[in-house]
This record gives structure tokens, C-alpha cells and sequence, in this order.
């Protein structure tokens, strides 16, 4: 069995049965899953930030860093897997985005991630059909790419499905 | 669960590693804001093994210079006083910032990389937050804030599920509250009492004790503590807590007293933690195989 392990800004995708994709603690990053079920390939995507605006560099080293080039680059990704280009017949589900308990709508950018992610999805016409967003914990996920199964865990809770 | 008391974590903090007579002196003095780099330089030359660290680190592989560095004023000027505080550091107290968390579910290192992603933001906290203190400063208070951790964790093993309920029912307020609840002490005056043991400056020793309630700070040390307090949430933000209590705190919104900071700033602050971390971490690892 591999293991496909994403960090922060990576994208990466996989159509072996045997594989997990995996990214580790998500604090206020979003995880982006895409599951083709024509082709059995699962995509993910570890997004840090919502807009590659503030640094043009950085997303052109690591398009998966930021929401607005993230997507692109893992549905280009995926067509490599013979998935459709626009990501046509995929199920998207979203989680992550855990914000501090904070009154000041600065440091919510758990939340602004969620949200650059989701227009930028509706502009492909795609929407989540499961999330797990926001709150105050961090999230591991392991993808089993085999039974598209999505597990989430996080230190002192069990683990759950999404 | 059985709860510490105050005596018991005197005996704690008596079994812990102690400072190196440098590295106690390096943070007197970088704390001090009068010093400058000279004072630095000087006082490690006092310090035969730690003169072999600093100049073994500058002329690593991570640093990629192609003409070996030889003297040691041309390699701290060259590194800059952070990482000679963080060599010092991990030279004699490594293995508490190095220990696992079991009562928080957190691997061994994870103290350490929560430590220098902290240190890493609350210095830019203070560069791009427009703030007047001592960037260096921020650096090595974040880099001790959460050291208390390490002298509690084993008496929280398996409190985790429990520490959470307590915060989902609403019958703690945040993390350190369950601490305190648990255990009757929390991380903060844990590590505050090995500050004392250590003999701390001041304003580090109370960057340990408020680093979760800056708004408790002296005032003359206020915006160091929000500094910290701001670089330790972008730290758990950032995906390195140190496992079962990450982001379970409340964030002070008056850190905008003292803090000048857009959303795009701190997405910026994000963007320079990431890239520094990396470098850094790789950096002190590097020379750091004895450490212990």
C-alpha cells in the first residue's frame, strides 16, 4: 500500500486502489478532495491561502498554496488520470478551516479560504456535497483511493468520516 | 486525575535541564536593549563548544556559502543573534523542546517545531506588524513560550478526550482552563516557574506566563506578549500545534493596540513562516546530531 503525503501548498492525485492520499494538520488550511468516480482517481490539495495576488512567485512554485490557482493546477492534474478537464462528474467534499476564537474578523482566514474556494468551484459549476469546515481543531485526512472512503482525525477525538 | 501541587512542581522543575552559564548570559544580554552584536560576538567567544556550533552551522550545507566563514564575528554577524540564541538553547535544554507530549498527543520534535514556527511569526509580527521592540527579541521569547508543556505533559497522558469535552460542553473556556481543571496547573505558570528557576529576564519569563492572556502583561511588556500571543495562533493556524490543544484558545482582539495588521499582512506574515521555517529547520538540524 503507498501513501501519497501532501504538505501545505502540494497537489497531488492517484488512481491506485491501493493508495491513501494523505495531508497532516490542517489548522486553517482547506483540503480540497476531488473523487471522479469514472475513473476511481482521488485529487487533493492542501490550500494555505485564499488569494495568489499577494505573491505571484510563490504561486508559480506552488500553485496549491493559493485557492485561486490551486484548483486549476489539480484539475490539470487530474486530466493526467484521464478525468475530465473541467472536473465534469466529480465529487468535491471540503474540509479544514478551523479558525482561533477570535472577535477580530483578521485572523478568520479559515473562513476566507472556505469561501475563495467554494466561488471558485461554482464557477466550474461544481459544488461540495460533504464538508467539514471551521470550528477550532485541526484536521488530518487520509483518502483510501480504493473505496473513496475520506477519514478525518484530529489528537484526543476519534476518527470520523466525511 | 491526579492534580500537582505546588510543591511537586518545584521537584519538577528541580529534575529539569538547566541553562548553560552562556546561554543564561546570551539571553540577559539580547534582552537587554542597549546591547548590540559586538556583546553577542564576545560572549560566545567565551564558549569554546558553542564557537565550534556557530561556525560548523554557518558553513553547513544549508547555508551554501562557497568560501568558508572561519572567524566567528563574521559568522554570527552573518547568521544573526536568533540562531545563536536557538544553538544555545538547544545546546542545553534540547531535550525538553524536544521531548513527546504524550497528554497532548504530540510527537517528539512537535514542541520544537511549534516553538520556532512561533518564534519565526511573532518576529514578523513585529517586522510587518510596524511594532517597535526588538524583532530578536519576539524571536527568543517565542521560542520558550510554551516550554512548560514539557514539565506538565506527563501527568495530562490520556487527559486529551477529557480536555476537549470539558472546552465542547462549554465548562472550559479554552485549553488552558481544562489544564488547570485537570491537573491544577496550567502550561504557562508551569513554565513560568522553570523562567524563575532559570533565572529569566523578566520580559521573557512573563511572555511564558501571558502568552495565551497578553492583556495581563506588565505594561512596559504588553506588545512583546502580543507578539508572541499573535505568533503562537498563526503557528497553530499554520497546522503546527502541539497536537490535542492546537487552536483550542482565545485569540485577544486588542492586540490591535499595539499591532498594525491588514488581512493581507497576515497572510504575508503566513507566507515568510512557511519559507523561513523550512531554511531554519533544516539549518539548526544540521548541526544539532549531539544535541542533548
Amino acid at each position: 500500500m503507498g501513501q501519497v503525503i501532501l504538505g501545505v501548498g502540494d497537489y497531488g492525485a492517484s488512481n491506485n486502489p491501493t493508495d491513501d492520499v494523505k495531508t497532516f494538520a490542517l489548522g486553517s488550511c482547506v483540503s480540497i478532495i476531488l473523487l471522479d468516480p469514472k475513473t476511481k482517481t482521488v485529487g487533493m490539495a492542501h490550500v494555505a491561502l485564499p488569494d495568489s495576488s499577494i505573491n505571484k512567485a510563490k504561486a508559480a512554485e506552488k500553485p496549491g498554496y493559493f485557492a485561486d490557482t490551486a484548483i486549476p493546477a489539480l484539475l490539470a492534474e487530474m486530466t493526467k488520470y484521464g478525468c475530465h478537464k473541467k472536473g465534469k462528474g466529480m465529487v468535491v467534499k471540503l474540509c479544514g478551516g478551523a479558525n482561533v476564537m477570535d472577535t477580530n474578523d483578521t485572523f478568520q482566514i479559515g473562513k476566507r479560504n472556505a469561501l475563495a474556494i467554494k466561488k471558485i468551484l461554482w464557477a466550474y459549476g461544481m459544488g461540495a456535497v460533504s464538508e467539514d469546515l471551521g470550528k477550532n481543531f485541526s484536521r488530518t485526512v487520509t483518502i483510501s483511493v480504493g473505496a473513496g472512503q475520506v477519514t478525518l482525525s484530529s489528537p484526543g477525538r476519534p476518527n470520523w468520516q466525511l | 486525575m491526579k492534580t500537582i501541587s505546588h510543591d511537586e512542581l518545584k521537584e519538577i522543575v528541580k529534575s529539569s535541564p538547566m541553562l548553560s552559564a552562556s546561554a543564561s548570559r546570551l539571553l540577559q544580554l539580547t534582552s537587554n536593549p542597549d546591547h548590540d552584536l559586538m556583546d553577542v560576538v564576545n560572549l560566545v567567544k567565551t564558549d569554546a563548544k558553542l564557537t565550534a556550533r556557530v561556525l560548523k552551522l554557518v558553513n553547513s550545507a544549508a547555508f551554501g556559502l562557497i568560501n568558508e566563514i572561519t572567524s566567528i564575528d563574521r559568522a554570527i554577524s552573518y547568521l544573526g543573534e536568533r540562531i545563536i540564541v536557538s544553538i544555545a538553547l538547544g545546546d542545553c535544554v534540547g531535550k525538553l523542546f524536544e521531548k513527546e507530549l504524550a497528554g497532548y498527543e504530540a510527537a517528539g520534535g512537535d514542541l520544537w517545531k511549534h516553538d520556532l514556527r512561533t518564534a519565526i511569526a511573532a518576529r514578523e509580527v513585529v517586522v510587518q506588524g510596524e511594532m517597535e521592540i526588538s524583532p530578536d527579541l519576539a524571536f527568543t521569547a517565542g521560542l520558550l513560550h510554551d516550554i512548560g508543556k514539557a514539565l506538565i505533559s506527563d501527568y495530562l497522558k490520556d487527559s486529551a478526550p477529557e480536555a476537549i469535552e470539558l472546552i465542547t460542553s462549554h465548562d472550559s473556556a479554552d485549553y488552558l482552563d481544562a489544564e488547570e481543571k485537570l491537573i491544577g496547573f496550567d502550561h504557562t505558570r508551569a513554565g513560568f516557574e522553570l523562567a524563575k528557576a532559570w533565572q529569566l529576564p523578566k520580559e521573557l519569563a512573563e511572555a511564558i506566563l501571558y502568552h495565551h492572556t497578553p492583556a495581563e502583561a506588565s505594561e512596559a511588556f504588553r506588545p512583546l506578549v502580543y507578539a508572541v500571543h499573535l505568533g503562537d495562533n498563526i503557528a497553530m493556524m499554520g497546522g503546527f500545534g502541539t497536537g490535542s490543544d492546537s487552536m483550542r484558545y482565545r485569540l485577544d482582539s486588542h492586540y490591535t493596540d499595539y499591532i498594525s495588521l491588514t488581512p493581507n499582512t497576515l497572510a504575508s506574515i503566513m507566507l515568510t513562516v512557511d519559507s523561513e521555517f523550512d531554511k531554519l529547520e533544516q539549518s539548526i538540524a544540521s548541526t544539532g546530531e549531539d544535541k542533548g
